[in-house]
């Protein structure tokens, strides 16, 4: 029972897909079946997330071989903790981003394949939440791409192909490095299951080989994950791609992929190849695992992203390039804590941070979603999202304002909202890494976090005093805003304060799928692959 | 024969690269189609190619006759899903150019606004 | 050229066929029996023109101001990608029903055929010819959408 729910979003998705296409003759039923089908996820992602992990007979995690293949051979799907938690986050930001679009994207695009393309960006985060196979990953990155590059280049506004185009470049190329260190760990390790690798490079001479070459490619994917997530130095296409996207969709990417990127850090790293180690020295990385290589890398990469983040997002003059540039910066607070915890030994540091990156993460995918659509419904209640245009829309809209005034504040951090609780995270592992190490990159760290803090409530105070107080702008003083829009912006922010008030269970839910991704060998029993006698 | 593939694959990554980086928007298209094939042909030298013997080749076996040289199917079976991804996505690449010409006028990245 | 169409096409389209019929166990399947057949399409479309389906083989007026997504080839296109589409994933679903995982395969080998003396059926056939007319209704629909441009 618990094995077969497994699948079930993925089935939801694939059938949502099909009933899009059947559909597309009309646009109405059309729009009532794709707010459907992201109900329908929402419910199956919630019942694995209550049935395999959160409730009080759960088997805690679940596998399913696809097409009845065993594992290590077949495909196989893994539902423990950390997935379902990722899954939670793309499902709700996936239902709120389909309602949405419903009421905010133009009926004449959302006729032609917008609902299709986005259950399609759905069915890729879901395979790549999904899988425990290294290529399968890959092929769900596809999927996810694919649906993207056409949201993002066809259903912007004109001149956006050249942002589109850039997307497409880069990402190809990190898919190839991407293949290139599948195919690398394949031929280094004879298997593709992320349970059989794990296993073999925990014990490398039972099974005869030399794990040296996994530093290298796994320093190959690191780059690819990175780039999906958008880490410092591979950030540069961030602000195009979400410029050119429709808003629902930017908030997805910003939501949801760049998540994947950082869950894809995670499960590598910490489920497969953190049981190596490896017999090469290399200055500035203490210790022998794959870990110790990953943790400076990603601090400087993580710490570089706030600080740019920040400081672009406070130069821009519209609301979503502000938005875009401060999704670099966030991901990079998830950033931080997943290197301390790769940093650290093993213990409850290392799970602290995984527990803080976790928690950013959702309370990232929920406070940029609303800046998202709250921007979106300024821009159609206004015609503009330039701040030099905007002015006074606090009086004019007071319940628009207060629900980006409450995006602003969980963005920020302030108590009782799920920002708070993320940010706190961040500064308690930051803070317990500084006690552990007290070396100058631990003080380093703790700066950099600060600053990026600060950052952080510069440029939210600058677009909320730009755009809601002054004097009314001509276009403010136009505006119509449309009831609709602010119901979804309402419910999304009630989500927020909800969550930020009752934070335990949120907490709980974290702190499993931490345990979950450093629990390597219980990853490794779970999914069994056989012809364990390392002949 | 090892030597043969690195070659290839070297060769392909540095006109792949070398393309990629042209300003003429088609050559862009075709450094990241060469990019996608250089990675395909390392996939398949990382199955490596081993003498066969009747455990690898168990047909043989029971029908008699030498057994050939033999290649790991799996890798081959990763490059068929790699190529028709690749085939989807050098399509979408030149719709997009096709586009990106209609609206600029111009095959030239640089004079992009 | 329309005279090596008229003889090469037929031959493509023989060969798409097998490809797709053996594909469960020998070297083809749907992909490459789609991108086949689509290339006998694509020959077509080279030596008889853009309109030739609609005008010659459908025997539909073409109107030269009607865009191309009002020819019923392209409207037949879309519409093979769509049940493809539909048959891959049912056939995915169908496992379920007889309590196997997603996507599990089976096949049966009926013996004492009269001519064939034996012939296998696999379930993955099902499947591949999802694919494959999810292969051909997608490159068939880019083809004649961008080819009238």
């Amino acid at each position: 029972m618990a094995n077969d729910l497994v699948v079930a979003p993925m089935l939801v998705v694939l059938a949502s897909i099909v009933a899009m296409l059947a559909l597309r003759p009309r646009p109405r039923a059309q729009r009532v079946a794709s707010v459907a089908g992201s109900l329908a996820y929402a419910v199956a992602v919630g019942a694995v997330a209550w049935l395999i992990v959160l409730s009080p007979d759960a088997p805690g995690a679940a596998t399913y071989q696809l097409g009845g293949w065993a594992a290590p051979f077949g495909i196989t799907f893994v539902v423990d903790a950390l997935s379902a938690f990722m899954l939670t986050i793309a499902a709700v930001v996936g239902l709120a981003a389909v309602v949405f679009s419903v009421v905010f994207v133009d009926r004449a695009n959302q006729g032609v394949f917008y609902h299709l393309l986005f259950h399609c960006l759905l069915l890729g985060v879901t395979g790549a939440f999904l899988t425990g196979d290294l290529f399968n990953l890959f092929v769900w990155f596809e999927v996810m791409l694919m649906a993207s590059y056409v949201l993002v280049a066809f259903y912007g506004g004109p001149q956006h192909t050249a942002a589109g185009f850039r997307y497409l470049v880069l990402n190809v190329v990190g898919s190839v490095l991407l293949l290139l260190a599948v195919g690398g760990l394949y031929a280094t390790t004879g298997t593709l299951n992320m349970a059989d690798m794990s296993r073999r490079l925990a014990d490398p001479a039972a099974y005869g080989i030399d794990p040296a070459p996994v530093v290298g490619l796994g320093a190959l994917a690191f780059a690819t994950f990175s780039l999906k997530a958008g880490l410092v130095p591979f950030q540069f296409w961030v602000p195009g791609a979400y410029r050119s996207a429709p808003l629902p969709v930017a908030a997805t990417l910003a939501g949801v992929t760049k998540k994947v990127g950082m869950y894809a850090i995670v499960r590598v790293y910490f489920t497969v190849f953190a049981g190596a180690t490896v017999g090469i020295s290399v200055p500035g990385a203490a210790g022998a695992s794959p870990l110790a290589f990953l943790a400076p890398a990603l601090l400087v990469m993580g710490s570089a992203s706030i600080l740019v983040g920040g400081l672009g997002a406070i130069a821009c003059d519209t609301l979503d390039e502000m938005l875009a540039y401060s999704s670099i910066g966030q991901v990079g607070f998830i950033a931080v804590p997943v290197a301390i915890a790769a940093a650290a030994p093993p213990g409850s540091l290392r799970r602290l941070g995984l527990v803080a990156a976790l928690v950013y993460a959702l309370h990232h995918a929920l406070a940029k979603s609303l800046l998202f659509f709250a921007t979106a419904a300024i821009r159609s209640a206004t015609g503009t999202h330039r701040l030099s245009d905007l002015g006074g829309l606090a009086s004019r809209a007071p319940v628009l304002a207060g629900c980006f005034f409450v995006g602003s504040l969980s963005l920020v951090g302030i108590p009782p909202l799920t920002g708070f609780f993320g940010k706190f995270l961040v500064f308690e592992a930051a803070a317990r890494q500084f006690t552990a190490s007290s070396g100058l990159a631990g003080g380093a760290v703790i700066a950099v976090v600060l600053v990026g803090a600060v950052l952080t409530i510069l440029y939210t105070t600058r677009a909320w005093t730009r755009s809601f107080w002054g004097r009314r702008t001509p276009a403010v003083e136009g505006a119509t805003v449309r009831r609709s829009q602010v119901a979804v912006l309402v419910g999304l922010a009630a989500l927020i304060v909800c969550l930020g008030i009752g934070f335990d269970p949120v907490f709980e839910f974290a702190t499993a799928a931490a345990e979950a991704a450093l629990d390597r060998e219980g990853y490794v029993e779970l999914v069994g692959p056989a012809g364990g006698d390392g002949a | 024969m090892s030597v043969a593939l690195a070659t290839v694959v070297g060769g392909l990554f540095a006109l792949g690269t070398f393309l990629l980086l042209r300003r003429d928007l088609v050559r862009v298209v075709w450094g990241v189609s060469v990019l996608s094939q250089a990675a395909n042909v390392y996939l398949i030298s990382m199955g490596g190619v081993q003498p066969g013997t009747h455990d690898t080749v168990p047909v043989l076996d029971a029908h008699g006759g030498a057994v050939p040289e033999t290649t790991d199917p799996l890798v081959q079976a990763l490059v068929l899903t790699a190529i028709v991804i690749s085939f989807g996505t050098t399509a979408f690449a030149l719709v997009l150019t096709y586009r990106a010409y209609q609206e600029n006028e111009t095959m030239d990245v640089q004079e992009w606004r | 050229m329309k005279t090596t169409a008229r003889i090469v096409v037929p031959i493509i389209l023989v060969l798409a066929i097998s490809l797709l019929l053996q594909g469960h166990n020998l070297p083809g399947g749907g992909f490459i029996a789609g991108v086949l057949t689509t290339v006998a399409f694509a020959l077509i479309y080279v030596a008889q023109g853009l309109d030739y389906l609609d005008s010659g083989v459908l025997g539909q007026e073409v109107e030269s101001g009607a865009g191309v997504f009002e020819h019923r080839s392209v409207t037949a296109f879309r519409q093979t990608f769509m049940v493809g589409l539909a048959v891959a994933v049912a056939s995915g679903f169908a496992a379920l029903l007889f309590d196997e995982p997603f996507l599990t395969q089976t096949f049966v080998i009926v013996e004492h055929l009269p001519l064939y003396h034996e012939l296998e059926f696999a379930s993955a056939l099902a499947f591949d010819v999802g694919v494959y007319m999810v292969v051909v209704g997608v490159l068939l629909t880019i083809l004649s959408v961008v080819g009238a441009e």
